[in-house]
């Protein structure tokens, strides 16, 4: 096989077409090029948002033994400063890590599951009555909207596996366990959990500068029609199908801006690996390769923001890998059994070490006065706190990242009880530069953060 | 009244003594009476229930399931629908009175169901029906019209976005929602598909991996039975391999290759490589070429030299030279089988099957290299309806070209001003390399993008309120999504042109003859997989050392085998619930306990165990069903409840322990036990008490769907599969379940029509959908209940034939509220 790899006239989109070589950990490598070139040409600051959805909330001081079990919350300050053990892989960063304590989110308020992924980021209680997905607007997409205009891909939605799990969609279908972020009231994004078609959403496809462009023209004068044949369509319509179909041109738009924008794509600084086979049976390898795919769309600067659900809300996975062999769900019912805890925390702990390896890849790749790290601001969370009783009190939620000097990390905040998790999404909106009166259900800023 | 109670008492008692003849013919006299007006004395049976059992929780001081019904007029029920419409599901599903209440007895429950069931349907002569908006090709229905319009089969899964579902169905109007990577991969697989049918004119070598094979252990382990065996359908004399379809963009040379060592299981633990064999290439069926791989020699080089020595083995077998002509090919790569004798070097026999070449991974294959012309393939004979003999005529043939396939593509006659706009792609293809085929590349890739093939739209009334009757056009793509998934045929097309749908014995014989092409299997595929959560069957991972990837192909092979021949096959639906036969090869006849079924392929056999009979005697099931380590009550009874009854279970409240596994320290117990302990709590009796015995009664069946009698995981203490239903009915196993839920012959046919119509319309089955179904099933006992008889129903009914005036923003029902968020909160900190 590696003959063919090497060989000149194979070129990239070669591979990209067919479904090109099995790969293993040597992607992994080929991911973090040490490249700078595009860092050097770094005007302004670009500012990341990474939001890292976990289900099933975490062990913290949320069950009947108390501070014996718990493995989340921090303590101390300053030089102090200590993070909780499932929380602890981010000690090498940990400057640039807040925690949280007391915060809630109503909007998933007594759906079990079903609301969790949605309300995360809305904090908007989904009016689930309706037919089809109504809800509003998510932190991530508010955000695209504002740093998401400059790159190729205004935000990127992945997960590590299908988030369309019937055991966590409920009656109301699957518009609010199945994805973290919504770009309008009726618009969820789905997550692609395909990492090859991630891929291909990255880097495009084509072979050469010029094939590439030839390709884009093409690709521009097929969506001026398809905006013609749209518009045309439209006037036998009634107003709610006109509605529908001006959703479709909104889309068509965006990929236009999309087509203008990959023509000034630059790739001179990445090592552009080999696309993937397809949805990896190795789970850890898989998640492993989502962050890694993350971390190439920021370097590359082909998105702005990223959405990762880290593991479905409905999932059965087992976790054999870490010596788990209960299903993540099922454990995660714990019953107030310690030996369900303990490994109910090791699985914590590892999404967790795969999403600071990540941090800590983030803080090696240099870019302008400083690393990527400190131009983002990521939130890793849940929206449930104890798994045993589906609430949503406290939850377990750590901020990470300089954001452009904006938010200074090493300290654990205790908020007054039940601190709106809308007031720590309105706080993120002030730290990346948007500024608005109120997000959701939110009450305020936390003017500590 | 006191009359028509007696007789249903009547009834009941003769269920319980086991003579269902005669309550077939009762249940149809009953089903007869519903379109008379109800006496009032049946209104009284009503009355009395709600005063005596309901009001209890569902009064506007409790507001339980935020219904009020002392609020309500008892005596007008029919004119509001939407309430008891769910009444009739929760009564009919026992799941109201909630168990551990006292629960009323079955003719009393039978006699309000009829009674709301007659009333409703009397009140139901406003014909509101629903409204479907615009919606997109989902990617099943792009990939199923991509292969009829150009011949090309493509794998939706791999170029689309996932798709949202509702109910498991994921061709609903409402959630086709579209975004701007929808977009991109829309855009994308066009320009795919057409390169694919067109061939390439300028042709690029690629490379393609198919995932197939068996998986080994890994480590030496035996690799799946599949590639020990002769597989179905390979020429005789073979054992194991691999096949796939591949398009060949061009004629030309192309090479197979195998990726690493451990593919042909000759990694790190080189087992395979301990006897010779001989692998061929078939292209078609036909043998290409042939190699030598494993023995002695490349033993000890894949042993010694390490990874060295593994990549020498596997350029033994690497760039396996065929020529294939340009177009769609099957290709079969295999070992040739060898004596028993001659191949075990085990005296036990059993480490035989570790020391055989396998194809464990899958194959690549690479080309074009040396490419000559195209030979006219599938596709290109589907495209390609004149073929320009000099440039003069070119632009005339594309035009020709243009009108064909977008005709069909747009499902509407096309326009001078359509091919117009179409020819301006082709004239930009044309104007580079690779000349008319490049052109007709251009032109095809414009077709595929555009709305009017990637949108169908049933108009509305311009009327505000009013409903609209579809045309016959629109009639005839709504007929043909749904048994077809794809647009209309030219049948169909020139049936629609003549205005001849509207008449229901066209109609009719419309839906015989699309039953029997090919494409119905659709129906198989894309509804029953779906509603029956079928698709899914891989998120289960058995713990079972015994099971295999090879037992869930088996699984799934079996149940789409059943399927198809009991609804695709004329049969009465039910049947999916009763019949007794199956199909199974030797290892799955193992796996039931079957005796006399050698070899791999699969045949029909009747089963003598009643007990596996039906769906819920399916392997399939029985999996799906279960947890990796343990089978689930639970979930089967959810599914049974769900998909066979028709009436989802509301999920549980917040704040309640799920969890059945043993502890640490605890004495192992069986599931039976330890959800029994759980169901004490009176919380979860409301529903697990009717959800679980259904479950219970399955317990037989393990998780990977062999019989058992006792539990191993609890020190072998016997299962115990009877159970009491929460009406008071006792099921004693699988074959009791089987008879009370087909006790009435217009129950499961029932369900199977709400979900073939909320399938058909893409859209969710409201209230006022019900009275259409009722009078769609009990018109089909005459037809004994077939899958044509269910969608020749539903076709000419107004909910098929009709479109609804757009949604205005809902209005509730009297007697009923929604849950403010204040609510939830203080029932959150009440935990």
């Amino acid at each position: 096989m590696a003959i063919f790899l090497t060989k000149k006239y194979l070129s990239r989109r070669t591979f990209l077409r067919g479904s090109g070589v099995a790969l293993g950990l040597p992607f992994l490598e080929a991911m973090v090029p040490a490249a700078t070139a595009l860092a050097d040409t770094a005007a302004a600051p670009k500012t990341r948002a990474g939001f890292f959805y976990i289900p099933h909330g975490a062990i913290g001081n949320n069950t009947p033994f108390g501070k014996d079990v718990d493995a989340w919350t921090s303590s101390g300050k300053g030089a102090d400063f200590k993070l909780g053990h499932t929380v602890a892989p981010l000690e090498p960063v940990k400057n640039y890590v807040t925690t949280f304590e007391n915060i809630e989110n109503l909007a998933a308020g007594g759906s079990v599951h079903t609301l969790n992924p949605a309300t995360w980021l809305s904090c908007v209680r989904p009016d689930t009555a309706a037919k089809g997905a109504s809800m509003a607007i998510t932190l991530d997409q508010v955000i695209a909207q504002h740093l998401g205009q400059k790159t190729a891909l205004p935000s990127l939605e992945v997960a590590s596996e299908t988030t369309i799990q019937v055991a966590a969609c409920g009656g109301a279908g699957c518009y609010y366990a199945s994805t973290t972020s919504y770009a309008g009231p009726h618009s969820p994004l789905p997550m692609e959990y395909n990492p090859r078609k991630v891929f291909i959403q990255l880097m495009g496809e084509g072979d050469t500068a010029a094939e590439r462009e030839a390709l884009l023209r093409k690709n521009a004068s097929i969506l001026d029609m398809v905006s013609d044949r749209a518009k045309s369509l439209s006037s036998d319509l009634g107003p709610g199908d006109k509605a529908r179909l001006a959703d479709y041109l909104d889309s068509v738009r965006e990929v236009e801006r999309r087509v203008n924008m990959a023509g000034s794509r630059d790739f001179s600084g990445v090592n552009v690996p080999v696309a993937p086979v397809g949805e990896l049976d190795d789970f850890d390898k898989q998640v492993r390769l989502m962050f890694d795919l993350i971390a190439l769309a920021y370097q590359a600067d082909l998105t702005r923001v990223a959405s990762y659900v880290m593991v479905a809300e409905g999932t059965n996975r087992t976790y054999n890998h870490v010596g788990v062999p209960d299903s993540f769900h099922p454990v995660s019912h714990h019953s107030n059994d310690r030996e369900r805890i303990r490994r109910l925390t090791v699985i914590q702990r590892y999404h967790m070490e795969r999403f600071a390896d990540f941090v800590k890849k983030l803080s090696t790749i240099k870019e302008g006065d400083g690393s990527i790290l400190d131009h983002s601001l990521l939130l890793y969370g849940s929206n449930m706190s104890n798994s045993n009783q589906h609430d949503n009190y406290p939850l377990p939620e750590v901020l990470v990242g300089g954001a452009n000097g904006a938010h200074v990390g090493g300290k654990n905040l205790t908020l007054p009880p039940r601190t709106p998790l809308a007031n720590l999404h309105l706080t993120i909106l002030d730290k990346v530069g948007i500024k608005q009166p109120s997000f959701g259900n939110s009450t305020g800023l936390i003017t500590e953060v | 009244m006191r009359k028509s109670r007696a007789v249903l008492k009547a009834v009941l008692v003769r269920v319980g003594m086991g003579v269902p003849v005669a309550w077939l013919a009762l249940a149809a006299g009953v089903a007869h009476s519903q379109a008379a007006a109800p006496s009032p004395g049946d209104g009284k049976v009503f009355t009395d229930m709600v005063n005596t059992r309901c009001v209890k929780c569902h009064n506007a001081d409790d507001w339980a399931g935020s219904l009020a019904m002392d609020t309500m007029d008892l005596k007008a029920a029919g004119q509001n629908p939407e309430v008891w419409e769910k009444a009739i599901a929760k009564l009919s599903s026992r799941l109201m009175p909630p168990a551990g209440a006292p629960q009323p007895p079955q003719p009393e429950v039978d006699a309000v169901v009829n009674y709301l069931q007659s009333t409703v349907d009397a009140a139901a002569n406003d014909r509101r029906v629903g409204h479907v908006p615009i919606q997109r090709l989902s990617r099943a229905e792009f990939a199923a019209s991509v292969r009829d319009l150009v011949g090309v089969e493509v794998d939706p899964k791999q170029i689309l976005p996932t798709e949202i579902e509702v109910d498991g169905f994921s061709n609903i109007a409402g959630a086709l929602v579209i975004s701007p990577s929808f977009m991109e991969q829309y855009l994308s697989a066009a320009r795919k598909v057409a390169q694919i049918a067109i061939g390439e004119p300028v042709p690029k070598m690629e490379s393609v991996f198919y995932r197939g094979g068996g998986g080994g252990g890994g480590q030496a382990g035996p690799g799946s039975p599949t590639q020990l065996q002769h597989k179905d359908g390979y020429p005789l004399g073979t054992r194991g391999g691999v096949d796939f379809t591949h398009v060949f963009p061009r004629d030309g040379e192309y090479r197979f290759n195998f990726l690493e060592g451990d593919s042909i299981d000759a990694g790190l633990y080189p087992r395979g490589m301990e006897t010779r064999a001989t692998m061929v290439v078939l292209i078609d069926g036909r043998e290409v070429a042939r190699r030598q791989i494993g023995g002695f020699d490349d033993l000890s080089l894949a042993d010694r030299d390490g990874p060295k020595g593994r990549t020498a083995v596997v350029a033994e077998v690497s760039g396996i030279p065929a020529h294939v002509t340009a177009g769609e090919h099957t290709v079969t790569v295999t070992f040739i089988e060898r004596s028993s004798l001659a191949e075990s070097n085990d005296p036990t026999g059993a480490g035989k099957v570790s020391g055989m070449p396998i194809i464990r991974d899958g194959v690549q294959v690479v080309g074009p290299f040396a490419p000559e012309g195209l030979s006219l393939s599938a596709s290109r004979a589907k495209i390609f309806v004149c073929q320009p003999k000099q440039e003069s005529e070119e632009t005339a043939c594309a035009q020709r070209i243009a009108r064909h396939l977008a005709t069909q593509a747009f499902r509407r006659p096309v326009t001078d001003a359509d091919v117009q706009l179409l020819m301006k792609f082709y004239a930009t293809g044309r104007a580079e390399p690779g000349g008319f085929d490049n052109g007709v590349t251009e032109l095809v890739t414009a077709i595929l993008s555009s709305p009017d093939f990637l949108y169908r739209a049933i108009s509305s009334s311009p009327n505000p309120g009013e409903s609209r009757v579809l045309d016959d056009r629109e009639l005839a793509a709504r007929l043909s999504f749904f048994i077809w998934n794809e647009g209309p045929d030219e049948q169909l097309t020139a049936l629609a042109a003549k205005n001849q749908l509207d008449d229901p014995a066209v109609m009719q014989a419309q839906v015989e003859r699309m039953l029997k092409d090919p494409r119905a299997q659709s129906l198989v595929e894309n509804f029953a997989f779906s509603w029956l959560n079928m698709a899914t069957l891989a998120q289960v991972e058995p713990l079972d050392p015994r099971f295999n990837a090879g037992m869930r192909g088996n699984f799934e092979t079996e149940i789409r085998m059943f399927l198809t021949s009991v609804l695709l096959g004329n049969r009465n639906v039910t049947e999916l619930l009763t019949a007794d036969y199956t199909f199974v090869n030797e290892s799955l006849a193992q796996q039931y306990g079957i005796p006399g079924v050698l070899g791999p392929q699969f045949r029909k056999v009747t089963l003598a165990d009643e007990n596996r009979w039906g769906l819920l005697g399916k392997g399939a099931v029985e999996l799906r069903t279960s947890y990796g380590d343990r089978t689930s009550p639970v979930l089967r009874g959810e599914y049974v409840l769900d998909r066979i009854l028709g009436t989802p279970p509301t999920p549980p409240p917040p704040g309640v322990n799920t969890d059945l596994s043993v502890h640490e320290g605890q004495p192992p117990a069986t599931v039976r036990a330890r959800l029994e302990a759980h169901r004490a709590n009176p919380t979860c009796k409301g529903c697990h008490g009717v959800m679980d015995p259904y479950g219970l009664a399955l317990e037989n069946f393990d998780v990977t769907g062999r019989w058992r009698e006792v539990d191993a995981q609890a020190k072998n203490a016997p299962i115990d599969a009877t159970t009491e239903l929460s009406g008071g009915a006792v099921l004693r196993g699988p074959a009791d379940l089987r008879r009370y839920l087909t006790r009435r012959p217009e129950q499961f046919p029932t369900t199977v029509t709400k979900r073939l119509m909320m399938y058909a319309l893409n859209r969710e089955i409201e209230y006022y959908d019900m009275p259409q179904i009722r009078k769609i099933v009990h018109e089909a006992a005459a037809h004994n209940y077939t899958l044509g008889a269910l969608i020749t129903g539903i076709v000419n009914s107004d909910s098929f034939r009709r479109q609804g005036p757009e949604a205005p923003a809902p209005k509730l029902p009297v007697g009923t509220k929604t849950a403010s968020i204040e609510h939830l909160r203080s029932d959150a900190t009440q935990q």
